[in-house]
């Protein structure tokens, strides 16, 4: 058994609005001229140190964590499950 | 007859309020100006105040920081107009670099909307001409993200010196450091705070058990503009 | 709910023709039961809405009464139950965002919103999800466009554990003299204001017309996410159009889309409309079917004179509010729909909009009986301390500072009477005068579901006593009728019998119901109906807010009287679910005639400057009552129970418990006391001086000069604080 370190990181799903991340784009990057960033999306990070036997595993059991306590609602979040580089 | 502006930002919602207790309660002349529309040399004071500029994306007042009208008001530093930052006012101060710290989430993860109960230190300056060391001043806060934080070699070297408000024992609804509630500028020209004077401007808004200690910080404005500081 | 087969040969009779898939989107929106209201339009007519300050009836969208001589009160109630069981932060966000835009289409201000949640118990995990997800959706959005939430109404009962009940009501005022009341000619432009059109919520409200799926995965085309910060800036503009009279007409864009707010505006004004769908503008290629019924947030039509345009879209560009010209009005009565110069659709405004109406089934099923059965043996009793500790600790009852706190309920600077210390919110006009008016949301979900009939009456009776106790005088209420499903008939006979007994009470009451909503399909996957639920929103007038009361007692040595008769009603109380999880039996009776002499009592007295507090007596009795009262004030009670007015009250419980109508308890000031009795007797009001206000914190009952009750009021306090550990867990 080993700690390892999974990320989390919950954003809308593609076909909901993003409010957060258009206002940062259109009232900030472009605003200041940055017409390179052509959209930005946000969403929340969550870093998790878990006990396992392997980083799969981690990864299983902090997909089930998100799933059963609800840490994302899968009607209207996507999550990206990934184990720390 | 002195000008006093009161900026609005897209998402700003206590401007008419701010303007209400101006004019009708102290009698001085503020108008509401469209931050596209403001320039720094046409106001004897400005006022920034309550709300969501830019529903407080990315980080409260971390958008309107960024505008035209306050880069301005940064730069017209020196020429010592009188400005306030109430609330997410004093957010963008904070963001803007005009006032020390940072202001975090609330520490409780929720917003808060209750009266509490501060006092005044080292009042100074315009804002605060007419407060006296120590006064108790009681006004109702509501945000999200007032929890001030400063390192503590800042605390010491600027707060310390500055006209300082502070969350008395048991009133702190956010888990701000040193109980800070709002700060100044060494010569108070500046002064930001997270309660809102302009809801505790007049005693019939108060709830039993208070008073209206928003009053003084408007007062002190007209006096101030009157009779210099 | 797609249309039915003798729905599309109806509308093949009515265009002559195969429709075009954009035609029949275009009915499927606009039949669809959130819109149409078809199994509720025959009886809603049973309703009294004509009164001589109404100034806008049902039917606009939103309704008006006249405050005082030359202000007008606009407000409206809305739910939005379906999509915040699915995504509480967003269906609850965005139920504030659509109300607010029902008041601003008269032009009024929006000076308070108002959340009526009806949720399941905190302790149930999903419920407990429901719940915060719903405060935390109406903070965010409320509270970022600026206007204040306040005097909403919460319950939390096991039926809506999946299943939440998300009433929302605005209030918004004007001078008379600009209320939009206009209308678009021929010839005016069509501009949409606010969000660029997405795919969000297509069908949204089909949606609402069908019960919650099992798999709520597959419902995300209904989820809508709102933006309050570009809703500030419609309110903004808005404000800005109409006061330089640039606007004559605005209209919401919210259940069915672009449709509706098309044909319901054709039909309204006999006009008709030419619609380039291409000139929409949106945030992703969108068919022409979906532009159509589409239900991005934050839109809103304005009907603009072509001379006028300029300055229109000057204010517009300034705010940073996007828009789009999309067409004109015509005079001909025909909706013309193009989409890159090719014709979609070509309907009869009458036609598409013209109201449908279905008398459906209606019988009560046996569960009904539980309402009639009189409650004749009761459990013995507890501890009273038990019984009151259990009862002020009840979610129900504690208080619900957990909840109103992350609300901004001060912003505006008209809040005189706050959350928490009275029966319902004040708030001054800010017109310079030191007139103000009062608002309540009210329901009481236990008794329409065991008593529909006299359950609605008594919501209906809980918010005029609300106003009252406040020291308003009540002109107008709207109200949300939550049922199950239309097409089951003893779901459907509960709908009908609330509808009933609120038109009844509120003919007697002499208060006209100037508009409302029915939600329907409130029941889950298994085809259970959640509680009936009847919610009512009041408004009264405020001739003077310092006058305002608050229901904290003030000063020791005041007096404390009942007013009103208590009888042995303990059926659908509180206590009996509380204590013995008994929910049936006879619910109190409403009292029209009493209210209305009590009110009148209570009103004249808070104006003689006779009264420290008022508190009206609802769920929890009259002990629990007089706890808050000394609990809010931290001061003491000692009451004797015998000076009580009761009759054929056989136990203490009874009398402490019964959550009997039409009764207040004041705390009157002790040099005013024969005065008060004296004006009792003149109004032929029952009024018993049952005890007096201590200095020290003791809450003291006695009967028979025996102690029957004394706790310490901390104690008292800490179970009325309980709310915030329930939700939050903890100890």
């Amino acid at each position: 058994m080993s700690t390892h370190l999974v990320e989390v990181v919950i954003t809308n799903k593609a076909g909901v609005r993003d409010p957060e991340g258009e206002t940062i784009h259109k009232h900030l990057i472009l605003k200041k001229g940055y017409s390179a960033i052509s959209s930005v999306r946000t969403g929340k990070y969550l870093l998790m140190a878990v006990s396992a036997n392997s980083g799969e595993e981690a990864i299983r059991i902090v997909k089930e964590v998100c799933e059963k306590l609800r840490i994302y609602n899968p009607v209207v979040h996507d999550i990206e499950v990934r184990l720390r580089a | 007859m002195p000008r006093i502006a009161i900026v609005k930002f897209p998402g700003t919602n206590c401007d008419e309020d701010v303007r209400h207790v101006l004019v009708n309660v102290v009698g001085l002349y503020a108008e509401i100006v469209w931050y596209k529309e403001f320039t720094v040399n046409q106001w004897d004071a400005v006022v920034l105040p309550g709300g969501f500029s830019y529903g407080d994306w990315l980080r409260a007042g971390a958008i309107a920081a960024r505008t035209r009208a306050v880069e301005e008001l940064v730069e017209a530093r020196d020429m010592g107009v009188p400005i306030l930052g109430i609330c997410n006012g004093f957010q963008i101060l904070v963001e803007a670099g005009l006032l020390p710290g940072a202001l975090l989430y609330n520490d409780t993860g929720r917003f808060v909307c209750r009266w509490v109960r501060t006092h005044i230190e080292r009042p100074r300056g315009p804002w605060l001409a007419l407060a006296k060391d120590g006064q108790v001043l009681d006004m109702p806060v509501a945000h999200a993200e007032g929890r001030y934080y400063i390192d503590e070699e800042s605390y010491k070297s600027l707060l310390l010196k500055s006209p300082m408000l502070r969350y008395l024992q048991g009133f702190n609804p956010n888990g701000s450091l040193y109980d800070v509630a709002g700060v100044g500028s060494e010569d108070g020209i500046v002064f930001g705070l997270m309660p809102h004077p302009e809801r505790a401007s007049e005693a019939h808004l108060v709830p039993r058990g208070f008073s209206p200690g928003g009053r003084v910080i408007f007062e002190s404005l007209s006096y101030s503009l009157k009779r210099g500081w | 709910m797609p249309l039915s087969t003798e729905e599309v040969e109806e509308i093949r009779k009515i265009l002559g023709r195969e429709p075009t898939e954009e035609e029949l989107a275009m009915f499927e929106a606009q039949w669809s039961e959130h819109c149409s209201y078809k199994s509720s339009r025959l009886l809603l007519k049973l309703l009294p809405t004509e009164g001589r300050h109404v100034v806008v009836g049902p039917g606009r969208d939103a309704p008006a009464v006249k405050l005082f001589k030359d202000f007008a009160i606009v407000f409206k109630i809305e739910s939005h139950n379906h999509p915040s069981a699915v995504d509480p932060y967003d269906g609850a966000a965005t139920g504030i965002g659509g109300i607010v835009r029902d008041i601003l289409t008269l032009g009024a201000k929006p000076v308070a919103l108002l959340d009526m949640l009806y949720m399941g118990e905190p302790w149930d995990p999903h419920a407990n999800w429901l719940i915060r997800g719903i405060v935390k959706g109406i903070s965010d959005y409320g509270n970022r466009i600026g206007v204040p939430t306040l005097a909403g109404d919460t319950w939390f009962d096991t039926a809506f554990n999946t299943q939440p009940l998300v009433n929302v009501a605005c209030v918004g005022v004007a001078p008379l003299s600009i209320l939009v009341l206009g209308s678009p000619k021929p010839g005016d432009l069509i501009i949409i204001m606010g969000n660029a059109t997405g795919r969000d919520g297509l069908l949204g409200s089909s949606f609402a017309s069908k019960p919650l799926a099992e798999d709520t995965d597959k419902e995300i085309g209904a989820v809508q996410v709102g933006d309050p910060l570009t809703e500030k800036l419609l309110i903004d503009s808005l404000q800005i159009l109409v006061s330089r009279g640039l606007v004559k007409y605005v209209k919401d864009l919210g259940g069915g889309g672009l449709t509706t707010a098309i044909s319901e505006t054709c039909a309204d004004h006999g006009l008709g409309a030419v619609i380039e769908l291409e000139k929409l503008h949106t945030r992703q290629k969108l068919t022409p079917l979906e532009l159509l019924v589409s239900e991005s947030q934050e839109r809103m039509l304005i009907a603009v004179e072509p001379s006028k345009l300029r300055e229109v879209e000057e204010v517009l560009r300034s705010h940073d509010v996007t828009y789009s010209i999309i067409g004109h009005f015509t005079g001909d009565g025909v909706i013309r729909v193009f989409y890159n110069k090719a014709r979609v659709a070509e309907v009869s405004a009458k036609e598409l909009a013209r109201p449908r109406a279905v008398r459906r089934a209606s019988y009560p099923p046996t569960e009904a009986l539980k309402g009639l059965k009189p409650l004749y043996s009761l459990p013995p009793e507890p501890s009273y301390e038990e019984a009151l500790v259990k009862l002020l600790s009840s979610p129900n009852i504690a208080s619900k500072r957990w909840i109103y706190e992350q609300y901004d309920h001060e912003v505006g600077v008209r809040t005189v009477v706050k959350p928490g210390l009275g029966d319902a919110a004040v708030l001054r006009l800010l017109d310079g005068s030191s007139r103000g008016f009062a608002v309540k949301g009210d329901a009481n979900p236990r008794y329409t579901s065991i008593d529909p009939f006299n359950g609605a009456a008594n919501s209906v009776a809980e918010c005029f006593r609300n106003l009252v106790a406040v020291g308003a005088k009540p002109i107008a209420i709207v109200d949300e009728l939550n049922a199950g499903n239309p097409e089951k008939p003893e779901h459907f006979w509960y709908f009908e019998m609330m509808l009933k007994g609120v038109a009844w009470i509120t003919e007697e009451l002499r208060l006209p119901v100037v508009g409302g909503k029915v939600s329907f399909y409130n029941e889950d996957y298994r085809g259970r109906q959640v509680k009936p639920t009847t919610t009512i929103v009041g408004v009264g007038r405020v001739d003077d807010v310092s006058k305002a009361m608050t229901m904290e007692l003030k000063e020791s040595g005041s007096l404390i009287a009942v007013i009103g008769v208590t009888y042995p009603e303990l059926g659908g109380s509180e206590y009996l679910f509380k204590l013995f999880g008994v929910e049936e039996g006879e619910i109190p009776r409403p009292r029209p005639a009493s209210e209305l002499r009590n009110a009148t009592f209570i009103l004249k007295a808070i104006r003689l400057g006779l009264l420290n507090a008022v508190h009206d007596i609802s769920v929890g009795g009259l002990a629990v009552a007089l706890a808050e009262m000394a609990v809010l004030g931290n001061l003491g009670v000692e009451v004797s129970i015998d000076s009580v007015y009761a009759r054929g009250v056989q136990r203490v419980d009874e009398l402490l418990f019964s959550e009997t109508q039409a009764r207040y308890v004041v705390e009157v000031k002790s040099d005013r006391v024969e005065e008060l009795k004296k004006l009792a007797q003149k109004l032929g009001v029952r009024m018993s001086v049952v005890g007096r206000v201590l200095d020290k914190p003791i809450f003291t009952l006695s009967k028979s000069s025996k102690t029957i009750l004394s706790v310490d009021l901390d104690l008292l306090k800490d179970a009325y604080n309980s709310l915030e550990r329930a939700i939050e867990g903890g100890a």
